[in-house]
């Protein structure tokens, strides 16, 4: 019975939950309650017949899940899934994780080959301390019927490092609403992680094993594509964390090296006609890469032009096929790793402020030192070439009528910032308080108010506020960011909220709506709090929207509560004063006197 | 300027009060304006002088705001501990991270009253609902105590006189004068922090319960007598001083039922509460400093015995009876104390408080109090500096008070005494003589301005006695049997003579906050962890070499990796960098600080294995050669001598680090001894080559320094901060293939290893 209460609490929350997002993630989770439509107790009912084990397997489940509200529909949905697949182990059930846009699927998943990779560019590009991939592929649908799902392969390990995921239609921009899921197999079941790229169907399907490490993206497209015809997609995501140093530990005035290792095949779950990979380095400077044999046009690839490495066209290659190459750049500049952000956002209407918070703990992940650091020797790089792989400084480009800025740590102010603002932008300018080596690690915080009227619009009866998800240093070798979280502090009464964010959606982990008692607070603000993950600072400028509803009779609770209890204490005052009098007026002041003793 | 204009208003609106009330008990009010009709009744007044005091109060918070750096990190650190483990783990907190290897019983070894008050405080905050961090709450609970030490003084001036403006320029005295200022800016996160106003109000409450002969202000006396025993070492000051007071009065003849209720109330219930600090414990019974209070306790026992017996018995038996009674009682207890002390069950005086009677003692037989500077003798420009005019205005306020001689005003002739006294021996103790400077030039001015600044001229002495007799007429019939002679007839009837002695005292007035300002501003506002300095161009350049150093080490070394350094940064490295030190500020191993004092002044053979034995992996150095920041190691590094020769006079002496002409050098002259101490090899390690040949300077001791840097075996450089203030040297490990440091170093700057292989003998073919 127990169980019931927790389906129809977990129902209800859910419900609730539709109303307070419109991000792709809830369409999602409609659609996966719509799968479900059945009454609980006929589940129960078979679970208990089918599957004595139930419990224990709920308990071991739980444990993962940090929502509460999502653990009580992941109860339920994996109870669901696991009946279902005893009863049927052919049918491809689908979970779907009511916190994340996850989709999990069994390990006997494979895509169906439904679709042919006509021609496919793939672009790597290593100008940032991130990589940034993008495969524009011209899709063709070879089944009978209309297709409208393409899934592009990851190991387990990639997927864990990639981030913004997007998808566009390269020939029709206005063609909008490509739906992502990461795909994941049942975790419960991976058994050991396997080599790079071993997911190949086009071998025999005993490949497919359980344990098996590969993972998908699934694009759901937004109108079938009938068979036959093509579509051109532009697919684009970033890698986070992947560029290692070599050598891993360098002097202090040596320069800096990076490897990236990759397929010069483009990862496929469908065969390709025709590719080429193109990597894009940040200078021409590139001592060591991967040389495989070429065709009868060129000798041996990757062709090098510049800064470019072009590794194809190559012929057909079927799904799967991987050719891994290494390319090793000079990238002296530093890799930057912000691995908790936290952003805070503070709207007040009485005051008309939007204050922000940012807490930074960030991480340089280029080469260590390997030998101590000289301060001689840094003062007179500084003086002779002032490259270096060390950060030394960060610029963050705020919006105009920034004012207040501050840049603090655990310790205390750091001195060494600037704040410059012009009508156009406000700048703040920091130094770490020591230049930041890789290894080193330097956690710090900045601040600023802003005027909320360039951010805050009122729309009948609702408030639309209009922020940058992350703002976040502008650095010329870019930021990347693991772990987001952005709490935007709304005013007390506010409700009916609702977001949207043009960040890929596949980068919202979580989102949820509490409340939070801080300043004089009765009934406590309401807080949206947005997990994200794997963020890049080109994202810097998408925006959240988040509307909400804030009445006046809210607006003046505050004031009223703080004037009420204020002349609460007068009054009471005035009635002790009034006391002390009646008290003075009765006694006999001479009886005090009488206490005061014997005097000489 | 904006400040000063702040601090000028308490001083002009309490100036101005006078005059309502001078005008107000004048028979006609011909002064016109608002002033005049507000003065009259006397909740208007009540209200003006509330107004009055809360303006006093915030220029004492704002005057203390010219820059904001928490200072001891220990209290700060001990309160964050309290706030998130709660008050009985605080109780017992051993800290492990300070002393290494030995730890503190942090709970046993503190006054826990700073840190219980901010830790109230910041729950109180959080009841309301107002989301304020902790660290806000140390930053700013000196300034707020400091309001409410100017509004203790005043409640104590109030007791001294009647007149009420007294009160009010005490206040103000109070809450501007540097002396004070100097340990409670913004930031000042130490004891005296609040224990500057439970000394005044323990004093106030005393003085109220010795009037009233009340228990319940002795009681409440008590109470906050051990407050101020749980937040500051310096309670033995209210131990030692009411005693005094009582036994004053005592020889005075003023015994009475009043003084006998208020100091057995207070000794009984405040001994009791001292008792509860786990810091304190027995001291109370056991230590001398300690035995005036019981020795008082006893004597006024046995006074109001003797007075019960003089009233039942005739007064020839009683000379006899107390004669010998008092006599025989009196060397018991002599003879009790001196066996007691010998038997060593009462502790002989300490150190620290021999060194309060020989100003020379410490500096002879225990350097390390001598080695701080704020226990020096203070010199006497620091009374201008710190007190400016209310130091004359002082042995004037102290001579009205001979004048009235009332037991409260014989409390404050002790106390000025006293404090006078201790204000001379240690710097540090000119924070206790404020308090009663304040009240005494308070006095004063308020005598001067109500005299002068009465519009009307005095009428016959008459109407004037009718006024004021029903106020202090017994107070009044006192005085005069006291004082053989009447007052005359005496005032001021020349509007000139008024108008230039008020304006010279306005005058007065308006520099003494314009020096207050100003010596906040420039001397006790500039906080140790930062310098700040100007650019050629007039902005503001800050050094923050302190803190970017601690913020490297707590960010770039393993979270246990020990620290060695001088003990004045134990407390900065183990709050702001968070590492373990094995020294540090609350310097309560003398033994301890001397081994770091050795390692320090040794050869790197001598002090390897010291920093093996410690477990030491960083040592960190201050040197200010580069910036001329003259508070760095080599300006202390005799001290650290010293203070090891005291434990080790066969290892280290001083004289070693002199030159045969006795001079102490850090250049090219420098003795043998001072070139291979590690202290030294650190401070100048690699220096040379920031210059030119032939350049390398050392601005401090302006200095030139030969080109070749010493060279450093057993350590490695880790780190060094902008400015050379902060350098931070790693300790090796033990070499691999178990050669010593300095043979492995030698070998990795390329020089063979010549005298080992010639002291071998001509090569043999092996036969294997």
């Amino acid at each position: 019975m127990r169980r019931q209460t927790h389906f129809l609490r977990s129902s209800v929350l859910g419900a609730l939950s539709n109303v307070y997002t419109t991000s792709s993630g809830t369409r999602l989770r409609r659609a996966a309650r719509e799968e479900i439509q059945y009454p609980p107790n006929f589940y129960l009912f078979f679970l208990f017949l089918f599957y004595p084990e139930y419990h224990t397997q709920l308990r071991s489940r739980s444990i993962d899940e940090r929502s509460f509200r999502c653990s009580f529909t992941m109860k339920f949905t994996a109870a669901v899934a696991a009946c279902l697949s005893l009863l049927s182990t052919a049918y491809a059930d689908s979970r779907v994780d009511t916190s994340s846009s996850k989709v999990v699927l069994p390990s006997t998943f494979k895509p169906p080959q439904n679709f042919r990779n006509a021609n496919l560019v793939h672009i790597i590009s290593l100008e940032k301390n991130y990589v940034k991939e993008s495969i524009n592929v011209l899709i063709e649908n070879i089944s009978e019927e209309p297709q409208d799902e393409y899934f592009l392969p990851f190991t387990s390990e990639q997927m864990e490092k990639v981030g913004g995921f997007e998808v566009k239609d390269r020939k029709n921009s206005e063609v909008v609403g490509f739906d992502i899921d990461a795909v994941e197999y049942d975790s419960l079941r991976k058994v050991e992680p396997s080599a790079l790229f071993c997911y190949r169907p086009g071998e025999a399907s005993t490949n497919v094993r359980h344990g098996s490490d590969t993972q998908f993206y699934r694009i759901k497209l937004p109108a079938p594509l009938a068979s036959g015809s093509q579509q051109i997609l532009g697919i684009s995501f970033y890698y986070l964390n992947v560029l290692k140093a070599l050598p891993a530990s360098i002097d202090q005035t040596d320069k800096q090296y990076l490897v990236h290792t990759f397929s010069a095949y483009c990862p496929s779950a469908y065969s390709t006609l025709k590719q080429k990979t193109e990597v894009k380095l940040p200078s021409s400077e590139a001592p060591e890469y991967t040389k495989i044999a070429g065709n009868e046009e060129t000798k041996e690839f990757p062709v090098k032009q510049g800064s470019k490495l072009t590794y194809g066209p190559f012929p057909e290659v079927s799904a799967g096929a991987s050719s891994l190459v290494k390319v090793r750049y000079e990238f002296n500049k530093p890799v930057t790793h912000v691995s908790q952000l936290e952003r805070d956002i503070e709207v007040s209407h009485w005051g008309g402020n939007v204050a922000f918070e940012e807490r930074y703990t960030l991480f340089h992940h280029g080469a260590n030192l390997s030998s101590q650091f000289s301060r001689v020797k840094w003062a007179q790089s500084q003086y002779i070439s002032p490259q270096t792989f060390a950060l030394k400084e960060m610029k963050f480009v705020l919006g105009a009528g920034s004012k207040d800025a501050y840049f603090t740590d655990v310790i205390g102010n750091v001195s060494t910032s600037r704040f410059r603002t012009s009508k156009r932008e406000a700048v703040l300018e920091l130094k770490p308080r020591y230049p930041i080596f890789g290894g080193w690690k330097y956690p710090f915080t900045v601040g600023w108010n802003a005027d909320s009227n360039n951010y805050l619009k009122k729309s009948g009866d609702k408030f639309l506020l209009n922020i940058p998800l992350i703002e976040g240093p502008k650095q010329a070798e870019g930021v990347e960011y693991e772990h987001v979280d952005v709490r935007v502090i709304l005013p007390e009464g506010a409700e009916n909220i609702e977001f949207h964010t043009s960040v890929p959606g596949s980068s919202i982990t979580e989102h949820s709506v509490d409340i939070v008692r801080t300043y004089l607070d009765t009934v406590g603000r309401t807080v949206l709090t947005i997990k994200a993950r794997n963020l890049v600072d080109e994202l810097r400028d998408r925006e959240l929207i988040v509307s909400y509803e804030y009445s006046t009779v809210a607006a003046l609770r505050k004031p009223f509560v703080i004037f009420s209890s204020t002349m609460a204490v007068f009054v009471g005052t005035w009635l002790l004063s009034k006391l002390d009098k009646y008290r003075n007026g009765t006694r006999n002041p001479e009886a005090f006197d009488v206490k005061q003793g014997p005097d000489k | 300027m904006y400040l000063c204009d702040v601090l000028q208003h308490p001083i002009v609106a309490s100036s101005h009060s006078p005059l309502t009330m001078a005008v107000d008990q004048g028979a006609s009010s011909k002064l016109p304006g608002l002033l005049v009709s507000l003065g009259k009744n006397e909740s208007t007044k009540t209200l003006l002088k509330v107004i009055i005091l809360a303006i006093i109060a915030a220029a004492a918070v704002a005057s203390r705001l010219f820059s904001v750096i928490l200072d001891p990190w220990f209290n700060f650190r001990a309160t964050k501990y309290l706030v998130a483990n709660g008050f009985y783990q605080f109780w017992d907190w051993f800290d492990d991270r300070t002393w290494h290897p030995l730890g503190r019983v942090t709970g046993g070894t503190l006054y826990p009253g700073l840190m219980v008050t901010s830790g109230v405080i910041y729950h109180l905050l959080r009841f309301l609902t107002v989301p304020v961090d902790i660290r806000n709450i140390c930053v700013l609970l000196a300034p707020a105590f400091s309001g409410l030490t100017a509004y203790a003084a005043y409640l104590l001036t109030n007791e001294m006189t009647t007149s009420s403006s007294a009160g009010l320029l005490a206040a103000a005295f109070m809450g501007i004068t540097p002396g004070y200022i100097s340990r409670s800016v913004a930031g000042s996160y130490d004891n005296e922090a609040i224990a500057i106003f439970l000394l005044v109000f323990t004093f106030f409450l005393w003085i109220k319960a010795l009037k009233l002969g009340s228990m319940l202000w002795g009681a409440l006396c008590a109470l906050f007598y051990g407050y101020m025993v749980a937040s500051w070492g310096g309670y033995a000051f209210i131990t030692c001083l009411v005693p005094l007071h009582v036994f004053v009065l005592i020889c005075m003849g003023r015994f009475s039922m009043r003084l006998y209720v208020a100091y057995t109330t207070w000794y009984a219930l405040g001994t009791l509460a001292s008792m509860q600090i786990p810091f304190v414990g027995f001291l109370p019974v056991r230590t001398s400093e300690h035995m005036p209070a019981l020795g008082i306790f006893g004597f006024i026992q046995l006074v109001a015995f003797l007075e019960y017996v003089r009233s039942a018995v005739s007064s020839r038996q009683f000379q006899t009876f107390m004669y010998v009674g008092l006599g025989g009682i009196f060397s018991v207890g002599l003879l009790g104390l001196v066996g007691l002390t010998a038997g060593g069950y009462i502790a002989p005086w300490s150190g620290r408080f021999y060194s309060l009677w020989d100003t020379g003692y410490a500096k002879i037989h225990i350097p390390i109090i001598a080695s701080v500077s704020e226990h020096q003798p203070t010199a006497w420009p620091a009374f201008f500096f710190d007190l400016n005019m209310l130091i004359w205005l002082f042995p004037a306020g102290v001579y009205m008070c001979f004048q009235k001689l009332e037991d409260e005003h014989v409390f404050i002739i002790v106390y000025a005494l006293f404090g006078s006294y201790f204000a001379g021996v240690m710097v540090r103790l000119m924070l206790t003589l404020t308090p009663v400077v304040c009240v005494a030039a308070a006095i004063a001015a308020s005598q001067l301005l109500d005299t002068y600044l009465q519009y009307k001229s005095p009428e016959p002495i008459e109407s004037k006695d009718e006024e004021s007799s029903d106020v202090t007429a017994k107070k009044a019939s006192k005085q005069s049997s006291l004082r053989s002679a009447s007052q005359p007839v005496v005032g001021i009837y020349n509007v000139l003579s008024k108008a230039f002695i008020a304006g010279t005292m306005t005058l007065f007035l308006l520099i003494f906050v314009q020096h207050c300002t100003w010596v906040t501003s420039n001397a006790y506002s500039s906080p140790s962890v930062v310098l700040a300095s100007r650019m050629p161009d007039g902005s503001q350049h800050i050094i923050d070499d302190y803190r970017e150093a601690y913020q490297w080490l707590r960010q770039n070394t393993k979270e246990d990796a020990k620290i060695m350094s001088w003990w004045d940064y134990g407390y900065q490295i183990g709050g702001m960098a968070d590492r373990p030190t094995l020294v540090d500020n609350n310097t309560w191993n003398n033994t301890h600080i001397a081994t770091v004092g050795k390692a320090m002044s040794s050869r790197e053979e001598v002090a390897y294995p010291i920093m093996r034995q410690h477990e030491v992996d960083y040592v960190l150095v201050v040197f200010g050669g580069l910036l001329g920041y003259s508070g760095d190691d080599i300006n202390k590094f005799l001290w650290m001598v010293r203070i090891a020769e005291g434990i080790w006079p066969d290892e280290v002496k001083e004289r070693d680090f002199f030159t045969p002409r006795g001079e102490y050098k850090v250049d090219a002259d420098a003795s043998e001894t001072m070139k291979n101490s590690l202290m030294y090899k650190m401070s100048y390690h690699n220096y040379a080559s920031l210059f030119p040949p032939g350049q390398a300077q050392d601005r401090v001791r302006g200095v030139r320094l030969p080109d070749q840097s010493p060279i450093l075996n057993s350590l490695e450089e880790a780190y060094t901060s902008e400015n050379w203030i902060i350098r931070i040297y790693k300790v090796k490990d033990l070499d691999n293939v178990g050669r010593d440091h300095a043979a492995a170093a030698s070998f990795e700057r390329g020089h063979k290893k010549k005298k080992a292989i010639k002291k071998r003998g001509p090569r043999v073919l092996r036969a294997e």
